[in-house]
């Protein structure tokens, strides 16, 4: 594929404008990675401003068969944004504006590379936001958050992403632009717009997006549930959701996590805890006020040392801080960390705590704890240092046991970072071969080369056999290329 | 009448299949199993995916054109179909797959009935939120399939929002899954959301996997009427932008009232019914809330039979009125009064006249036409006003016409444009029954 590099970059800028390919190295180095672990350096990286580029691109390179990367903030954890090697990325950094924002029917239309929190501050003056908030959300982009159906704490009540997105507008790999949805709930014939979010990039690249915007509630009210042990505070998850409490966010931190977090930003997390849960609830102010007494008495039923109330919007800001700081705090501690994000039942949560303590100690790794309880999605924080071989070794074994785990109870491997190149090898275990046929199936009715995010999603050999070689297409050949 | 036929031989392999006692081709009970007058050629009745599966293959190979079906309420929806070899039923698919009370999601056969689960939910104080017409018969199955929906859909969501699995053979006769049991889960295509709604076209659905909800303490509906949509619809958007958080929002046209509450006073305008769940604090929080306009407040079984009477409005309409047009509507929510100006001015020029209920918080409308009683109504008629409010639509709303006469079938299609990309359907019809044996001719292609 390097070997077509040179005419391709010439007519990548022809279509996008002079400034908006990079091809030297210094600059790709960029682009070769997103926040988890692997790497890969892409030949070329193009800006499109519009979804006419973003077709002829895709038109461009369906005809060179160059494999297609499409790349946001880079902020994804499962490799989903890792290009191939040599191969080209469209970065959506050019295009993001946020196109309409209609306030009656509550509904946003954006280009892919708006950042997920500028959406919320954009509409926060109509009293309306985005509810889908990971914890990323500051730089992650909504196109990004598509592709991976992306969730974060307040989904446990809202949904993630496929919840809150009602249409796309979508480039093929064909180059052809289409459309799916609009902006009614629901509508006849196939849901495309449900299929195309989560389906990683593997089927079409979204170029516009309308999403649902939701009205800010009355009230909110903010509890930390301070515990002694992990095994209290996942206990009391289990006692929530069983007491038909739907908190908008349930989140729990063990005390290393805590503590790491605690030094860094000044939470007002209890050091001495075993765990913590920060618990949400909104709605009406009456209805809030009886959650809020009715989960403190879960949270002590079930030995909470204490549960505080955040008083007001400063202290409440300051939980959610801690919360949303802690990946940066644990960077103050670990040159690496790896972070899963496996599913288990709800009932589980004491058990899958448990599993990962003891994997913590069969493979002599610190793990941390800090994710989202309500709706049993976990992210064990394994640290490493990437300089360590025979660690990392140990590092890939206990994140696989930990999973293992997960789908032995009937849960997940991944709740909203997605599959990606990371977990793609696991699938088999959740999926039987007929049931990723299917699906392989579906991604050849629009992507039958895998040219568009190839190597992604679907365990490596079942990969390999269908790539296909490179295309012998006349037209281009004429032109020279 | 037309009826299909298949040659015996075939019948011996489904017999080889599923038992002879689950293979029926009795002329009377076929007869009774046609669909708009098309008499399938022979039933069979799978015990398990892996018969759906065999079944599928079969017919899959010998190019028989496959109809499933579960509790037979919503058949008569869709375009003619050009003939039916097999007609499949799922009601024998009604195992619990898993029940995790604490953790609340089940996941059951799709020949389970929507009645049947709730019931076996609600001993748990726990509550399906699907809420079809007929749920005493409508199953899982065909509650996705179909992609139907109720009140309920305003506070709940729809069934896109808390289906958290689904297993199905595809139109090939490959089995497959998507999602799984857990509430959260990004594995994988989501093959819930091509399923719902798919009308049976892409593959035959054996069991899903549901979220559920803790059910409501108690519940209570308050009405307010108005003179006209205009300001019905402007209470609407009242309660769509006060800090209230319904469970259904419902507005109910007069001729729609007089249809759900029989012997209720005509001309008592258009109502907003608001059912609102909680303590009697938070209660009397609506009342204040929603002001003087609310004339009537219901509850306890008043309340649930009113509910009732509403999800099963399709079935009075067509009822009271069995020469109508019985439409639906999906639709931004701003586009409400525009329609329903669009729907009295069709009417109206046509002689017809209507009923309208909707969830209008999330935009979804039912309307039924009929003949206005001192008005000669032609085929023509019926015709002119399908295509009268198919033209008229404003862009993303989509329109199907559910019930008409059976003499208008021929001339009505039963779904309309589409905001979604056709050929891209086309595509995924095809990746997954690429010799179209499913509902051929019903849905799409």
């Amino acid at each position: 594929m390097p070997v077509n590099l040179p005419g391709l970059v010439e007519h990548l800028r022809k279509i996008a404008g002079r400034d908006a390919v990079l091809d030297r190295p210094e600059d790709l180095m960029l682009y070769e990675y997103d926040a988890g672990i692997r790497k890969s350096t892409p030949g070329a990286v193009v800006f499109p401003q519009n979804t006419e580029q973003v077709s002829q691109i895709m038109r461009l390179a369906t005809a060179l068969n160059v494999a297609v990367v499409p790349r946001g903030a880079g902020t994804g954890l499962s490799g989903g944004s890792i290009p191939q090697e040599g191969g080209l990325v469209i970065a959506f950094s050019r295009m993001n504006r946020i196109l309409e924002v209609d306030v009656e029917n509550q509904r946003a239309t954006v280009r892919p590379g708006v950042v997920n929190l500028q959406l919320s501050e954009h509409v926060a003056h109509l009293g309306l936001y985005f509810a889908p908030d990971p914890s990323s959300q500051k730089a992650c982009t909504i196109g990004g958050n598509v592709a991976e159906n992306s969730g974060g704490p307040h989904t446990l009540l809202h949904g993630v992403t496929v919840n809150h997105v009602t249409g796309v507008e979508v480039v093929l790999p064909s180059g052809e632009i289409v459309y799916f949805g609009g902006k009614a709930a629901e509508s006849y014939g196939f849901d495309m717009t449900g299929f195309m979010v989560g389906s990683e990039g593997t089927v079409g690249i979204v170029t516009a997006i309308t999403v649902k915007l939701l009205r800010k509630p009355e009230k909110i009210a903010t509890l930390l549930g301070v515990f002694e042990s992990v095994d209290d505070a996942a206990l009391t998850v289990s006692a929530i959701t069983a007491a038909g409490i739907t908190p908008a966010a349930l989140e729990m931190l063990d005390g290393w996590t805590l503590r790491t977090v605690e030094a860094f930003c000044h939470a007002g997390y209890p050091l001495d805890a075993g765990a913590v849960l920060l618990i949400e609830l909104e709605g009406l102010r009456e209805a809030v006020e009886e959650q809020a007494v009715a989960v403190t008495e879960v949270c002590l039923a079930q030995k909470a040392r204490e549960v505080r109330r955040a008083k007001d919007e400063e202290e409440r800001a300051l939980l959610w801080k801690g919360r949303k700081m802690a990946f940066a705090a644990l960077g103050r501690v670990t040159p690496s960390y790896y972070t899963q994000d496996g599913v288990v039942p709800r009932s589980q949560i004491p058990a899958v705590m448990r599993h990962i303590g003891n994997v913590a100690k069969k493979y002599d790794l610190t793990i941390g704890n800090i994710f989202h309880a309500g709706d049993g999605n976990l992210h064990p924080l394994i640290l490493f240092d990437m300089r360590n071989a025979e660690q990392f070794e140990r590092v890939l074994s206990a994140s696989t046991e930990i999973l293992e785990f997960c789908i032995q109870c009937g849960g997940s491997i991944t709740g909203e970072h997605g599959v990606g190149m990371e977990k793609r090898d696991l699938m088999s275990r959740l999926f039987t071969e007929e049931d990723l046929d299917v699906m392989i199936s579906l991604r050849n009715a629009f992507n039958g080369r895998d040219i568009l995010n190839p190597q992604k999603i679907f365990p490596m050999p079942r990969m390999c056999r269908e790539i296909t070689g490179p295309s012998q297409n006349p037209v281009l050949m004429q032109e020279g290329m | 009448m037309s009826t299909a036929t298949v040659p015996t031989r075939f019948a011996a392999d489904f017999r080889a299949i599923c038992g002879a006692e689950h293979v029926t081709e009795d002329p009377a009970q076929m007869q009774a199993w046609n669909i708009l007058g098309i008499v399938p050629a022979l039933a069979v009745t799978p015990a398990s995916a892996d018969e759906v599966a065999g079944i599928l293959r079969f017919a899959n190979e010998h190019g028989l054109s496959v109809v499933p079906a579960g509790g037979f309420t919503r058949q008569q929806v869709g375009n003619l179909p050009p003939q039916i070899d097999v007609l499949l039923f799922t009601t024998r698919l009604t195992a619990v797959e898993h029940y995790d009370v604490g953790d609340l999601t089940v996941g059951i056969g799709a020949g389970c009935t929507v009645a049947q689960l709730s019931a076996m939910v609600a001993k748990d104080g726990l509550f399906f939120a699907g809420d079809p017409a007929q749920p005493g018969r409508s199953t899982i199955g065909g509650l996705l399939a179909t992609g139907l929906y109720g009140p309920l859909r305003h506070g709940y969501g729809g069934l896109r929002d808390y289906c958290i699995g689904v297993r199905f053979v595809t139109g090939d006769g490959r089995k497959g899954k998507g999602g799984g049991r857990v509430v959260k889960n990004v594995a994988g295509y989501d093959m819930m959301k091509l399923f719902i709604g798919s009308q049976g076209t892409l593959g035959i659905i054996t069991s899903a996997s549901f979220k559920l909800f803790p059910a409501p303490r108690q519940t209570r509906t308050f009405v307010a009427f108005f003179p006209s949509a205009t300001e019905a619809l402007q209470f609407r958007s009242q309660v769509l932008r006060s800090p209230l958080d319904p469970i259904c929002l419902e507005l109910v046209s007069p001729q729609a009232h007089e249809l759900l509450v029989p012997g209720s006073p005509a001309g008592a305008g258009w109502s907003i019914c608001v059912r609102a769940a909680g303590s009697e604090t938070v209660l009397a929080r609506y009342r204040t809330e929603l002001g003087p306009a609310v004339v009537r407040e219901m509850e306890g079984a008043n309340e649930q039979g009113f509910w009732r009477a509403l999800e099963d409005f399709s079935l009075l309409a067509a009822e009271r009125h069995p020469r109508s047009l019985l439409i639906s509507m999906t639709l931004p929510v701003r586009d409400v009064q525009p329609v329903l100006n669009e729907v009295s001015a069709v009417a109206e020029s046509n002689h017809f006249s209507f009923a309208a209920i909707g969830r209008v918080g999330i935009a979804h409308l039912l309307i039924s036409l009929w003949q206005a009683p001192d008005a000669e109504v032609s085929l023509v008629s019926f015709v002119n006003t399908v295509s009268g409010l198919r033209n008229r639509l404003p862009r993303d709303v989509s329109m199907a016409v559910l019930h008409c006469p059976s003499e208008a079938r021929h001339h009505i299609s039963a779904w309309g444009p589409m905001p979604t990309d056709l050929e891209s359907m086309r595509a995924v019809k095809m990746a997954l029954d690429s010799k179209d044996i499913l509902n051929r001719g019903r849905f799409l292609f």
